[in-house]
């Protein structure tokens, strides 16, 4: 019997000694000081909106590309190395540590949408490292005070910018077309219902006869849209301002066109520019308004042509909204690093990229600013246009003087309690 | 049962002396984040097995009492009125009282009814985190981090600090629960589980004992909720989704229901198996999923049930091998 104790025990220690080496061999650590410098991105690339991931990227890529195809800095090359959250901000925290602490990253390119981005901001707050956020549209997260991490950028549109320069937009159709009578048909969650609701403030500002007759609120992520499409058709208002995004617009209008909604209803769209999404469906009806998302003629150089057709060898489809944002934000840390001479110091690297203006072909004039007192971009392509059926998908860009879009930021801040 | 108690502390300090080693020897920062991460989820299946492979209630709405605790714990931190620990014992109070309504409510049903009514106290707990944005910040979550003011000179802003608070917390919950399975109360939850008619003929107050152990399991979840809020500075409306409790029941299903720790290894096999399948590959669902069916399709049963049943089966053959040769030898 001691024998068969004495036997057992010697197996459970083995058992127990090659778990614990398991256990404690994990994490895997990346070799010392390597040559390169690991920039770690922790985005969705599983589920319902892994375009947000699998579209930003490839932005990234492309910058990094390029500067290593040229040497690097000073001799080192930079490498993205991403991790899947899956969408859950406590998985977008964990994984951002363990790029940090297990991976070696130094630089964190934050490419979670917006809820797993407060939960990287909070990383952050923790680790110091220089963090851009790549995709979160979510105004409080750099324009409330109380979240300011030091380290932490956006290089993201914001709510309140898209908000002023679509009212602005909208007020102007409305005003020349007569358009009074509006619905609106967003997404049942924060984004889908803030964003009509400040779309909606910043119409009225612009246009005071505008009323809204009526609101719907489609679940997210639901397939069917006939519900809202009948109700529209019933109310028959003179325009419709839609939050809805990704495969749900796509959805939405290949079902409307069947029902011929948008003959007699202008249609206003945040989230229909992105050419993934335009060519998506089937048949795109001309006239449709939407926010800039992307476009290879807009802005219109032969910087942002090339952007994109770098872009398009790496993944067979044109960038979207996501994939340029993340494209400024490696340039931003590219241009750090110079700066600092490789030194990847998070409060060295924040001072260089905090005021920064970084010459770029996707800014307005050829710059984008890294506004220093909200840590927030600002200059960026904030235009409407109208969709054609072909390729560029959208025309007659109309751009918002950023100016406008400053001073009524600043009063939104006061009317916050922020500025 | 003496012995028992004490024979389970020794085991407790034996693990906190393990677990407090472990980052000495490795004193990587990704080791810690992990262990905190695995002791958060452990809980949580541990928690629920007290329903699951105890009482036999198989709870499809765990993880709204988890996010109970990482909600109410962050807000009164956010609060400033009151300490970590006042925190946290409201939160385990605040949580109890909540699991006790739902319960009162649940356990007077059985089976796949129990568990349907459990999801949707669930998702209606989560449905007010998503729509009570002035409080809960809504889909985003509860914003702008998670104050640790030091308390009795312990600073949990230290990375290893909290390490520690969290062994010391997870293993303290553990031994409440190692009390429970042990005792008459956890006995009788058994007979329950095997025959709620016998236990009710026998004057066990079924109803009374149920409602006993969900608040209890709910209380024990809350300090998983506690514990992950702390880790990552923030509650999210997901902590309280019904695929967090989902995980759980995976994780018991992975490490075995009838072995007391079963569900713990549960936890630390599907967080290794997500850690490095994520790394290596973007369908993790579908290797994770060919992973849990071999496992459920191939042993029937836990990893670590199966492996006691394995050593059981293998000592009794040996017993009778030996039986048989010393009879032999007398003869």
């Amino acid at each position: 019997m001691s024998e068969i104790k004495s036997g057992i025990g010697r197996r459970t220690f083995i058992g127990g000694a090659v778990a614990g080496a398991a256990v404690t061999g994990f994490p895997h650590i990346a070799g010392a000081q390597a040559k390169v410098i690991k920039v770690g991105m922790p985005t969705i690339l599983s589920g319902r909106v892994a375009i947000l991931g699998t579209s930003s990227i490839p932005g990234v890529q492309v910058a990094f590309n390029a500067i290593n195809a040229a040497g690097g800095i000073d001799g080192r090359k930079l490498e993205l190395v991403t991790r899947d959250s899956k969408g859950r901000p406590d998985e977008a925290a964990k994984v951002t540590r363990d790029l940090i602490n297990n991976d070696g990253c130094e630089i964190i390119l934050d490419g979670e949408a917006s809820s797993g981005s407060f939960a990287v901001h909070e990383v952050i707050r923790d680790l110091g490292v220089l963090c851009l956020h790549t995709n979160s549209e979510s105004s409080t997260l750099t324009a409330d005070p109380k979240q300011k991490v030091k380290t932490a950028f956006r290089c993201a549109r914001q709510g309140i910018h898209d908000a002023v320069a679509g009212g602005s937009y909208a007020a102007k159709i409305a005003k020349e077309k007569g358009l009074k009578k509006w619905m609106t048909i967003s997404p049942d969650y924060a984004y889908g219902r803030d964003n009509t609701a400040e779309f909606i403030q910043y119409a009225k500002v612009f246009e005071p006869s505008i009323e809204v007759v009526d609101q719907l609120w489609p679940k997210l992520f639901a397939p069917d849209y006939t519900e809202s499409i009948t109700k529209t058709m019933q109310v028959k208002p003179q325009a419709v301002y839609s939050a809805l995004w990704g495969g749900d617009l796509v959805a939405f209008i290949e079902q409307s066109n069947l029902y011929r909604v948008f003959q007699n209803t202008a249609f206003f769209s945040g989230g229909l520019g992105d050419p993934p999404i335009l060519t998506a469906i089937k048949n795109l009806p001309q006239g449709l308004n939407t926010a800039y998302r992307y476009n290879k003629k807009f802005p219109d150089n032969p910087g942002n042509e090339q952007f994109n057709d770098e872009y398009v060898k790496l993944v067979k489809h044109e960038p979207t909204n996501w994939g340029w944002q993340n494209f400024v934000a490696a340039n931003f840390v590219i241009e750090a690093l110079k700066r600092t001479a490789g030194k990847t110091d998070g409060a060295a690297l924040a001072s260089e990229v905090s005021g920064m203006q970084l010459k770029t072909p996707l800014g307005v004039g050829g710059t984008i600013t890294m506004r220093d007192t909200d840590h927030t971009i600002i200059n960026y392509p904030v235009a409407w246009g109208k969709t054609v059926s072909k390729a560029p998908w959208v025309v007659d860009y109309v751009d918002t003087e950023w100016s406008k879009i400053l001073e009524i930021e600043q009063q939104w801040k006061k009317e916050k309690g922020w500025a | 049962m003496k012995s028992g108690v004490l024979r389970d502390l020794a085991v407790g300090a034996v693990l906190v002396a393990l677990l407090l080693v472990l980052p000495i020897l490795f004193p990587k920062p990704a080791l810690r984040d992990f262990l905190i991460y695995v002791m958060a989820y452990g809980l949580l299946a541990m928690s629920l097995n007290l329903l699951v492979g105890l009482t036999g209630l198989v709870s499809f709405g765990h993880a709204a009492f988890f996010a109970s605790g990482a909600y109410m714990f962050g807000l009164l931190m956010q609060s400033g009125t009151v300490g970590i620990p006042v925190a946290m014992l409201a939160t385990v109070g605040g949580t109890a009282v909540l699991a006790l309504v739902i319960g009162a409510i649940c356990v007077r049903l059985k089976e796949i009814y129990f568990s349907f009514i459990t999801l949707a106290f669930q998702m209606f707990i989560h449905s007010i985190i998503l729509t009570w944005v002035s409080l809960t910040g809504g889909d985003q979550g509860l914003r702008g981090g998670i104050p640790r003011p030091p308390f009795l000179g312990i600073d949990l802003n230290d990375a290893m600090t909290l390490y520690v608070f969290c062994v010391v917390v997870f293993i303290l919950c553990i031994a409440i629960m190692r009390q429970v399975w042990r005792s008459p109360f956890g006995f009788t939850l058994r007979m329950i589980r095997d025959n709620p008619t016998r236990a009710n003929f026998l004057g066990a107050d079924v109803v009374r004992v149920k409602l006993g152990i969900f608040v209890l399991a709910g209380s024990m979840a809350s300090v998983g909720g506690v514990l992950l809020a702390l880790f990552v500075s923030g509650a999210y409306p997901e902590f309280g989704f019904w695929t967090t409790s989902g995980e759980a029941i995976f994780m018991i299903m992975l490490g075995g229901s009838q072995l007391f720790i079963g569900p713990v290894i549960g936890a630390v096999l599907l967080r290794l198996l997500d850690h490095f399948v994520t790394i290596y590959t973007d369908h993790h669902g579908l290797v994770l999923g060919a992973v849990i069916l071999v496992i459920v399709l191939g042993l029937r049963q836990g990893v670590a049930d199966y492996i006691v049943d394995w050593l059981e089966r293998r000592r009794e053959t040996r017993a009778a091998a030996a039986s048989v040769a010393s009879e032999k030898g007398a003869a």
